[in-house]
């Protein structure tokens, strides 16, 4: 652990535990994320009984060196984004704790948890209605985004 | 008989009576210092919140410094204000 900033040290311990015991339909290539420490890609599968059974994604986590105190920036990327009321086609995702309610508690481990039941509770798989207007005039980063968070729903 | 000391060395242990074993901000152990530092001990203190949770006093300090408007507790979300019992 010498030589890792503070970020990569936590990043480093979160790893680790993510291998070791990784949640439910949660799993990461630890050697992906160790070549970089700061950038994460995780498997998640949809849960079973859910809208999502049998589908897998990928989510991609990009960490400043200011993690914890700074949210890690969230996206679903590759070939299947979800179709949901708060995941737009290019794979931003509309969820407070990954920008406003965000506290240097949360981890990993409890984004990919909040992201799994926020697809779990899911009723029909549609786009956000903003869809179409959203992806083409967004920012790459959503972090940039001024979200509105207005369904608590889903 | 009679024992005559001629010097003796003092041992002693010590550790912080947290309700948790790692702060929940950096997640390195109590015990331990917070990333920032090199040694425990009192240079890398805990405190207290109102809320009852603990933390490593650089790291919540870091944490509200970061926080414009709402300064909360990381864990329960509560105002943030220290406890200096």
């Amino acid at each position: 652990m010498a030589g890792m900033s503070p970020s990569e040290r936590r990043l480093q311990k979160e790893l680790m535990s993510l291998v070791k015991e990784p949640p439910p339909g949660v799993s990461v290539d630890p050697d992906i994320a160790e070549r970089n420490l700061l950038h994460w890609i995780i498997d998640i599968r949809g849960a079973a009984g859910t809208l999502y059974e049998g589908e897998r994604f990928q989510l991609q986590f990009k960490f400043s060196n200011k993690y914890p105190f700074d949210s890690p920036e969230v996206t679903f990327v590759g070939q299947n984004i979800p179709v949901h009321p708060h995941v737009y086609s290019n794979g931003h995702i509309c969820l407070s704790i990954l920008t406003d309610d965000w506290s240097p508690a949360l981890s990993v481990q409890s984004v990919c948890l909040s992201i799994m039941s926020m697809l779990s509770s899911c009723k029909e798989k549609q786009r956000p209605p903003d869809n179409a207007f959203y992806v083409k005039t967004c920012n790459k980063n959503p972090k940039k985004t001024k979200w509105w968070y207005h369904d608590d729903s889903v | 008989m009679k024992v005559r000391i001629k010097n003796w060395t003092g041992v002693a242990s010590w550790r912080w009576i947290a309700n948790d074993d790692n702060c929940g901000i950096c997640r390195m152990a109590f015990d331990g210092c917070c990333p920032d530092c090199k040694l425990p001990g009192d240079d890398c203190p805990l405190v207290w919140g109102q809320c009852s949770h603990c933390f490593h006093m650089h790291c919540i300090v870091k944490w509200l410094q970061s926080q414009t408007v709402n300064q909360q507790c990381p864990m329960c979300r509560q105002e943030w204000k220290f406890n200096n019992k």
